[in-house]
């Protein structure tokens, strides 16, 4: 056997760890004085963890300055140290009770970790802020006035939104698109899913198109393709709950009993099926996987990941994110040990089964990862990517025939989708030529199923 | 970009920049306590037992190193890799990165009867080959020890210009440093990167993978005239400098170009050894161990995290993949040109079978996790004796005059 690197490659090595160190290098910015204002700018540098470092300090400083307690309850909040935040939105109310900023910001976070009726509370205390005629047109003028209101006082429009959040998470979404309707935020007649799809086509901003969406939910109860559509991007996002109302929805009113077996299946294997994720859980993973991929910071991650599981037991996705921590830290043996808890909470979780077949291959405990892999594409059959890995699994235990079979599965599907895998192709060429070679078939991952991959 | 950054970077284009690895000559001694030995520096006096220094290992009289065949060729350039255009998800996916090669249970002893007859000429499916007795199976007595096979392989040798090119592209280019960190930064290279520390490695991580009756079938086929002469062939062309003379060949190749059998025999070659998919790992073994111990020298807030070097590494491997498979077929040509058509038959059917697969695959793993040790724990003296700071002040072009 002959070994060969040559020094063309050496320079792609270390370009490549250009490019790496490069990327992870924060920037850094002029240092402005206070350490409120040093710690909105170590924010928007994407410096979090010194952002609430800074905060706390500022409001430690100047205890009855609201907009100090206001800073660290906020960044506490976007830190997912929720206990943090609500300490200190109370005292900041305390100090300032008719703030209207400021209760609407609570009134968000109650929603954010799911107290409902904290949260209406607070919408209420908004309300009374503002005169008297304000308040009885708000409640009692026709629906073509209020437009104009709302855009007088915006804190009004940010009751109507909240107060559609909290309806939507609720389940109550006959009430919600009543309450849409009643302040003109949705009007009869008009294509919100038409709008919404040709914004998504077009490229447009993440938040528009999201937005958009969301509008064609409220005001198309009949538009089973957006709502659905509006379901999985939630999915995708992280927010479980809604996502799963979402398809539900979606789900019951499309006329096609194919898209319903296809929504009974997306909720099985990848929201949990009937499982209950409490609000705050759900939120507590969305922060720590932002702390964990977006900030690199393991050990916070790993603090909320854990609060999760411990609020949210048969919640899969937070144990397969302490999987890839493990990972990451070379430990292989937690990580299986994470994933398999995954599992037992979740036996139906599509990313659980096909993170431990992948991790077991590594390890090669083939066997082990074939019955894993083959879970994975029995859950979800277009997952080409995990067809892929299944057919190196089987070549690895010398299953040829097998291969052959899920590896043109896997290629033709692909093909179905404009994906060319060439190297399969090529490695497929190869092996029927001249049979088993020493090396492993190559079994990429292509990303073809838009959202799946984020679970 | 901060300065720290960009000390990496400098430390980065001053690998790049090393310069060319001497061509330095293979030593082969045996030391007094009887064990072969290959350096690329003389044996000292003490180490010898016997005078048997060879300035290089035996060859055939064919081999490349041929005057007549050091013809002025142009260069042959790689194209310059492409990056596939991935699209971005919005996070990361919960994937597992590939992790350091284990440690695996030594695999069970093979008892099912070896088949015969196995036609290299015309092997339609090697998964119906079975090992077969080697033609020429030299007497050997007792079993074989694991020095021993990877010395009749040729790997032994072959690491010593592996080690020394992977030194040569740590090492800043003269003028770069200053003589005590130069000193230093040899002093780091020579005791870090020895061959015999990193063939103990590579050996140490063959043995759990160790398969008797594969290794005894192995030993006996590389004992056979055929499989020695191979062996030389591929030690000859591991040499340092063995490039350019690949590179000059091309011009050989261009006028006498190969038969569609000899193209076919060496692609099924590289096919049954995995060689360039070996390359490529290696590749990226040593693009893991630079980046996990620059990464760490560097101040936390700009380190990589473990999922990012993993990632990282299996973009290099990509890219060296499509890099390395431009020039394979080449070099292959290169290495095999004396052999016959049937030698090299013979050697595509060996390596085809139950006991050549076995082999090939050990030692893949244990060269790739060896060579990204080693390279991570050299790296990681080397940024910890000269600064990454220092690196980068050190690779600062010169000002250029103004005209």
């Amino acid at each position: 056997m002959t070994i060969r690197i040559s020094r063309a490659i050496a320079a792609a090595i270390v370009l490549t760890l250009c490019v790496a160190v490069a990327e992870s290098a924060p920037e850094r910015s002029a240092q402005p004085a206070g350490d409120l204002d040093r710690a909105q700018a170590a924010f928007e540098a994407g410096r979090y963890t010194e952002a609430l470092s800074l905060a706390r300090r500022a409001a430690n400083t100047a205890p009855t300055s609201v907009r100090a307690l206001t800073g660290q309850a906020g960044m506490a909040e976007f830190m997912g140290e929720f206990d943090e935040a609500r300490t200190f939105y109370d005292r900041a109310a305390a100090l300032a009770p008719d703030d209207a900023e400021l209760i609407a910001r609570t009134a968000s976070f109650s929603v954010r970790v799911g107290e409902y009726d904290r949260a209406l509370a607070q919408l209420d205390r908004l309300l009374a802020l503002h005169p008297s005629h304000v308040r009885w047109l708000f409640q009692w003028a026709p629906t073509y006035m209020q437009p104009a209101l709302l855009r007088d006082h915006p804190s009004l429009e940010q009751i109507v939104q909240v107060k559609l959040d909290i309806l939507t998470e609720k389940g109550d979404l006959a009430h919600a698109r009543q309450l849409a309707r009643s302040y003109a935020i949705v009007k009869p007649g008009e294509n919100y899913c038409g709008e919404a799809q040709a914004k998504s086509r077009a490229g447009a901003e993440r938040d528009e198109t999201f937005k958009a969406f969301r509008l064609a939910t409220l005001g198309q109860p009949e538009a089973a393709d957006c709502i659905w559509w509006y379901g999985q991007w939630l999915s995708d996002e992280g927010y479980v709950r809604l996502g799963r109302l979402m398809v539900i929805e979606g789900t019951r009113v499309t006329p096609s009993a194919t898209n319903k077996e296809s929504g009974a299946r997306y909720l099985k294997i990848r929201l949990g099926g009937n499982r209950e994720v409490p609000k705050r859980a759900e939120q507590l993973f969305l922060i720590a996987r932002q702390r964990y991929l977006r900030d690199g910071d393991i050990d916070g991650a790993t603090k909320l990941f854990d609060e999760s599981i411990r609020l949210a037991p048969a919640f899969a996705r937070p144990y397969n994110y302490r999987a890839a921590i493990a990972a990451d830290l070379g430990d292989r043996e937690a990580a299986l040990a994470w994933l398999q808890r995954a599992a037992q909470a979740d036996p139906d979780s599509w990313r659980t089964h096909r993170n431990l077949g992948k991790l077991l291959a590594d390890l090669e405990r083939y066997p082990e990862a074939e019955m894993h892999l083959r879970k994975t594409v029995q859950l979800f059959g277009d997952d080409a990517g995990g067809r892929l890995a299944l057919a190196r699994v089987l070549y690895a235990q010398g299953k040829y025939d097998d291969f052959v079979r899920e590896a043109k599965a896997a290629v033709a599907f692909l093909a179905n989708w404009n994906a060319p895998v060439p190297a399969v192709r090529d490695f497929l060429a190869k092996f029927d030529r001249w049979g088993p070679g020493v090396s492993l078939p190559p079994a990429p991952d292509p990303r073809i199923i838009i959202g799946w991959n984020y679970d | 970009m901060t300065d720290r950054v960009g000390a990496v970077l400098m430390l980065s284009a001053m690998l790049v920049l090393a310069s060319t690895p001497s061509a330095a000559e293979t030593y082969r001694w045996v030391d007094e306590q009887g064990n072969v030995n290959y350096s690329d520096r003389p044996p000292q006096p003490r180490e010898i037992r016997t005078p048997t220094q060879e300035a290089k290992p035996a060859l055939d009289p064919r081999t490349p190193d041929s005057k007549a065949q050091e013809v002025k060729a142009p260069e042959v350039k790689a194209p310059a890799p492409k990056m596939p255009e991935v699209k971005a998800p919005k996070v990361a996916e919960a994937t597992t990165p590939d992790l350091k090669p284990l440690d695996v249970t030594r695999p069970e002893l093979k008892t099912q009867p070896e088949s015969k007859g196995n036609d290299a000429h015309s092997p339609p499916r090697a998964r119906d080959a079975k090992a077969t007795i080697p033609p020429h199976p030299l007497p050997k007595s007792g079993p074989t020890k694991i020095d021993e096979l990877l010395e009749l392989s040729g790997a032994r040798a072959q690491l010593v210009g592996l080690v020394a090119r992977v030194a040569a592209d740590l090492r800043p280019a003269p003028g770069q440093m200053s003589a005590a960190e130069m000193a230093t930064i040899d002093r780091i290279l020579a005791q870090s990167l020895r061959h015999e520390t990193v063939y103990g490695a590579v050996r140490d991580a063959f043995l759990p993978q160790v398969d008797r009756l594969s290794l005894e079938t192995t030993a006996a086929w590389l004992r056979t005239p055929v499989g020695h002469k191979i062996i030389a062939l591929e030690i000859a062309s591991s040499q340092p400098g063995a490039e350019q003379k690949v590179a000059e060949y091309t011009a050989v190749v261009k006028a006498n170009p190969p038969s569609a059998r000899r193209l076919e025999l060496l692609q099924r070659l590289d096919w049954v050894t995995g060689a360039n998919e070996t390359s490529a790992d290696l590749v990226a073994a040593i693009a893991r161990g630079l980046s996990t111990a620059v990464s760490a020298a560097g101040p936390p807030e700009s380190r990589l995290r473990p999922g990012q070097i993993e990632d990282r590494a299996a973009q290099v491997r990509a890219r060296a993949n499509e890099t390395l498979r431009e020039v394979r077929t080449m070099s292959m040509l290169y290495t095999y040109q004396t052999l016959e058509d049937d030698e090299l038959s013979e050697y595509v059917r060996f390596s085809g079978t139950d006991a050549g697969r076995w082999y090939n695959r050990a030692m893949r793993k244990a060269l790739v996790g060896s060579i990204g040790k080693a390279v991570e724990q050299t790296v990681t003296e080397l940024v910890r004796a000269v600064p990454l700071d220092r690196w980068a002040r050190a690779a600062m072009p010169a000002p250029q005059p103004v005209k």
